[in-house]
C-alpha cells in the first residue's frame, strides 16, 4: 500500500469533531446515497427509505464520539452496514404491523450492535458502497476532461457499446479512444484509491 | 512531424497516464495502438488492473434502473440486441427481479448474505439476464464451490413439453465433455422453473471482448477459432448441434485465456418453446445459418456457418450480417453475401477471408465437412503465422477459384445493376447522368477487367472479383441507407436507372467511352481500399 504524505485524518475522525461540518458534507455526499440505495434494494419505497436514511444519520451522529476506530470490534463500514440493515428490517416489521415510532429499548440495542464478523450481511452493503465510491469519483473525474474524451470512456467501458459505434459517434479513431478511455480509467482508478484512504 | 508507429515505449504509456504528454504525443500513441495489442493491453493494465475496468462497468453502468435498461435492450434495434441473451450486461439494482424476470422463485435461504436459495444451491447475485432467463451466481455448500445457475424464464417454461424438452437437451449437452465446452454439472427441470447449473468462469463472453476491444489479431482469432472448433468437434461427434454459436456463447476464462462453448442444444429447446407460443424466433438471429434463417432442418454444418461468422466478427470488430429488422437481417443471410472480410479489416489475411468465405458458403455442401477439419486447418495457419519463415500456410487452404460462388453467380446480373444504382445513390453528389456515362460501359461490358490486377493466389481473380467488388459497394451503400424501407426505395431507384442506363446506352456507343485502368476503379472504390489493396502476405 502506497501511503501519500497529504492524506488527511480520517474522514471518521473528523466527524467526531463537530465544528468540522466539511467533514459531514463529505459523509453525507458518500453515505447518503449508499443508503438510500441499498434501503430501496432492501424493497423500501421512495419514502421509506428518505426515512431510513433519516434514521441512520441519527444514529451515526448519535454514536460517532464513542466510536472508537482504533478498536479491533471491525470496521465503521461493517457497523454501518449492521444498523442500516436491522433499522430497514425494523422498518418494514413497522410496516406490516402499521405502527410507528422507535422504542428507545430498540434504539439501545442498534447503537450496540457488533459488525458482522463473517462479513455475510455486510456483502451488499460493501458492493454499494464500492458502487458509490465509483461514482462519486466518477462524478469528479468527469469534470477534468473533456467531454468526449470522457464519452470515449464512458461508452466503450460502462455501456460497453462496441468500439466501431463509438468510433463513429464520437468520430474518434480506434487509437484515440483506447487512449482516452486508459487516461480516464486511470484517473479514475487514482481517485478512488485516494478516497479509500480517506473515509 | 515523422512518426514512427513501430515504436513501443513503455515509458510513453506511463508518461501518457500521468498526463505528461502533449496533445501531439497522444496522437502518436493512439496510432501507434492502433496497430499494437500489446501496447493495448499493457496501457490498460497500467491506467488500471482488470478488475478496475469490470468493475467500472458493472458499478456505474448500475445508474440505470434495471426496467428501463431490459426495455432499452429488448426493444432496440436487431443489430444492437445480440446480447438480448443469457450473457449481457451487467446488471444492477433491484433483488426483486431481473429484467423483467421476477426473482421470486427464490426460497429463503438460511444465510442473510444470500439472496435466497435454488434447489440444493444458495444464490448470491444476478450476473446476467436475457430472452431466455436469468444467470445467477450460486455456491454448492456440499462441494464447496461457486456454480453459475442458468434459470429459464417463466414464459418458456409454461408447458411441460417444452419443460422435459429442456431437461433432454440439457441432458444431451452435460454428456459432452470437452475442455472447450463449458460442463454442466446438473439439470433440474422439477421445480417451478427449470435451471441449469454450470462452473461459476472468470472471464468474459468473445461479446464482450469484441465490444471493448474492436478488431483483434489474427492470433486470436486463431487460437480463439481453434478452441471453438474444437469444442464443437466433440459436440458434433455425440450428434449433437448447438444451433445458436455466437460470440455470446463462447466464454474467455480469465487468464488462461481458454474458450469454451455454451449453451449447447438450448437453443432448440428454447426455440421449440417460443415458437409454439408466438411463431418467433428466441434471441439474436444475426449468427443464424441460411437453412436454420428459412426454419429448414439443420445439422452440424449449420453450426460452422455460424461459427464462421464468429470468426467475421472477431476480425471485422462487427458481425457480418446487419439489418434494420430481424426480417431483413435473414433475408441478408439466406441472400447476400458479407462484405469481404479483407476489405473490412485490411489486417485480416485473405487466406482467412478465404476460410471465412468457404464457412459463409449458402449451401452447406460447399462448407468444410467437419468442424475437425476446420480446426485442423486453422491450426496449420496459427503454426504459419506463429513461424512465417519456417512454416507454410497448409495446402488445404480453400483456393478463392474454388469457392463457392454459386449465390454470387446467381445474383450477378442483379448485382450489376444494384451495383450502378446504389453507387450512383453514393456519389449523388455527382451529377447521376455524368457519372453513368462513365461507368455503365464496363460495368455492361465486364467488370473484372477494370480491377488492378491480382498480386497474390488469394487476391479474388476473374468474374468472382467483378461481383465481389460490386456487392462491397451494394454493401457499403446500403449501410449509408438508413431507413428500413431501403429494399424497396432501391428497387424503385434500380428500375429508373436502368431505363436510363438504355438510353444511355443508345446514346453513347459503348467503344466510344475510352477509361483507363487507373481511373475506372473510382466509382467502385468510393467507399473503401479494392480487394486486392489490402493483400497481406
Amino acid at each position: 500500500m502506497q501511503t501519500s504524505p497529504e492524506t488527511r485524518p480520517s474522514l471518521l475522525l473528523r466527524l467526531r469533531n463537530p465544528q468540522d461540518e466539511r467533514a459531514w458534507r463529505e459523509f453525507l455526499e458518500i453515505y447518503e446515497p449508499l443508503i438510500e440505495r441499498l434501503a430501496r434494494r432492501r424493497g423500501l419505497q421512495h419514502a421509506d427509505a428518505r426515512e431510513l436514511v433519516q434514521e441512520v444519520l441519527v444514529a451515526v451522529s448519535g454514536t460517532i464520539d464513542r466510536w472508537d476506530p482504533d478498536e479491533a470490534k471491525g470496521s465503521f463500514r461493517g457497523w454501518l452496514s449492521t444498523i442500516t440493515r436491522n433499522l430497514t428490517i425494523n422498518l418494514l416489521k413497522r410496516e406490516g404491523r402499521q405502527t410507528r415510532g422507535t422504542g428507545d429499548s430498540e434504539f439501545a440495542r442498534l447503537m450496540n450492535e457488533q459488525p458482522d464478523p463473517v462479513g455475510e450481511n455486510t456483502a451488499l452493503f460493501d458492493l454499494e458502497y464500492r458502487r458509490r465510491l465509483f461514482q462519486f469519483a466518477a462524478e469528479h473525474v468527469r469534470e477534468q476532461f473533456e467531454e468526449a474524451t470522457w464519452l470515449a470512456f464512458w461508452k466503450t467501458s460502462v455501456e460497453q457499446r462496441p468500439l466501431v459505434d463509438v468510433c463513429e459517434e464520437l468520430r474518434m479513431s480506434r487509437g484515440a479512444i483506447y487512449v482516452a478511455r486508459s487516461r480516464v480509467m486511470a484517473k479514475l482508478r487514482k481517485q478512488i484509491e485516494k478516497l479509500e484512504e480517506e473515509i | 512531424m515523422v512518426v514512427r508507429v513501430s515504436d513501443c515505449n513503455p515509458d510513453r504509456l506511463k508518461r501518457l497516464l500521468d498526463e505528461q504528454l502533449s496533445d501531439a504525443e497522444q496522437v502518436v500513441v493512439a496510432e501507434h495502438l492502433e496497430d499494437c495489442d500489446s501496447c493495448r493491453s499493457d496501457l490498460e493494465s497500467l491506467a488500471a488492473g482488470h478488475e478496475w475496468w469490470d468493475e467500472a462497468s458493472s458499478l456505474l453502468n448500475a445508474d440505470l434502473d434495471t426496467a428501463e435498461k431490459w426495455h432499452a435492450e429488448t426493444s432496440s434495434s436487431v443489430d444492437d440486441s445480440e446480447d438480448a441473451d443469457f450473457i449481457v450486461s451487467p446488471l444492477s439494482t433491484v433483488e426483486s427481479s431481473v429484467g423483467n424476470v421476477p426473482l421470486d422463485f427464490l426460497e429463503p435461504s438460511d444465510s442473510p448474505a444470500m439472496l435466497g436459495k435454488l434447489g440444493d444451491y444458495d444464490i448470491i447475485e444476478p450476473i446476467g439476464c436475457g430472452g431466455m432467463g436469468v444467470v445467477l451466481k450460486g455456491y454448492d455448500s456440499k462441494l464447496n464451490r461457486f456454480v453459475a445457475v442458468k434459470v429459464l424464464a417463466p414464459h418458456y417454461a409454461t408447458s411441460t413439453a417444452a419443460r422435459k424438452r429442456f431437461a433432454r437437451e440439457a441432458k444431451a449437452a452435460a454428456a459432452v465433455v470437452h475442455p472447450h465446452v463449458l460442463a454442466i454439472h446438473s439439470v433440474d427441470a422439477t421445480g417451478r422453473l427449470p435451471f441449469l447449473v454450470m462452473p461459476f468462469v472468470d472471464g468474459e463472453s468473445l461479446q464482450e471482448r469484441v465490444r471493448r476491444n474492436g478488431q483483434l489479431g489474427t492470433k486470436e482469432v486463431l487460437r480463439i477459432g481453434i478452441q471453438a472448433a474444437r469444442g464443437l468437434q466433440a459436440a458434433h461427434e455425440q450428434g449433437l448441434v448447438h444451433r445458436d454459436i455466437k460470440p455470446g456463447n463462447i466464454l474467455l476464462e480469465r487468464d488462461v485465456e481458454r474458450a469454451m462453448l455454451t449453451d449447447f442444444g438450448l437453443a432448440r429447446a428454447v426455440d421449440d418453446a417460443s415458437m409454439t407460443r408466438s411463431g418467433v424466433i428466441a434471441g439474436t438471429p444475426q449468427f443464424m445459418s441460411p437453412e436454420q434463417a428459412r426454419g429448414e432442418a439443420v445439422d452440424h454444418r449449420s453450426d460452422l456457418f455460424s461459427l464462421g461468422s464468429v470468426l467475421y466478427t472477431m476480425c471485422a470488430g462487427r458481425p457480418p450480417f446487419r439489418a434494420e429488422t430481424t426480417m431483413g437481417l435473414l433475408r441478408r443471410i439466406i441472400d447476400v453475401d458479407p462484405r469481404p472480410l479483407s476489405e473490412v479489416n485490411s489486417d485480416s489475411p485473405l487466406w482467412l477471408t478465404a476460410i471465412v468465405d468457404k464457412l459463409h458458403a449458402k449451401i452447406a455442401d460447399d462448407r468444410f465437412d467437419s468442424a475437425g477439419e476446420l480446426a485442423d486447418l486453422l491450426e496449420g495457419c496459427l503454426a504459419h503465422v506463429q513461424q512465417p519463415t519456417i512454416t507454410p500456410l497448409p495446402d488445404s487452404i480453400p483456393q478463392p477459384a474454388a469457392l463457392p460462388m454459386q449465390s454470387r453467380k446467381r445474383t450477378t446480373a442483379f448485382a450489376a445493376s444494384l451495383v450502378v444504382a446504389i453507387a450512383a445513390l453514393a456519389v449523388a453528389a455527382q451529377p447521376i447522368t455524368e457519372w453513368l456515362t462513365q461507368s455503365s460501359t464496363p460495368v455492361a461490358n465486364d467488370l473484372g477487367e477494370i480491377l488492378p490486377e491480382a498480386t497474390s493466389p488469394y487476391s479474388p481473380q476473374d468474374s468472382a472479383s467483378a461481383e465481389m467488388g460490386a456487392e462491397s459497394v451494394v454493401e457499403t451503400a446500403s449501410h449509408q441507407t438508413a431507413d428500413t424501407s431501403w429494399e424497396s426505395d432501391i428497387d424503385q431507384d434500380i428500375s429508373l436507372l436502368s431505363q436510363d442506363i438504355d438510353l444511355l446506352d443508345e446514346e453513347t456507343p459503348l467503344n466510344e467511352v475510352g477509361i483507363a485502368p487507373g481511373q475506372t476503379e473510382t466509382p467502385l472504390d468510393q467507399d473503401g481500399p479494392s480487394p486486392t489493396d489490402s493483400v497481406q502476405e
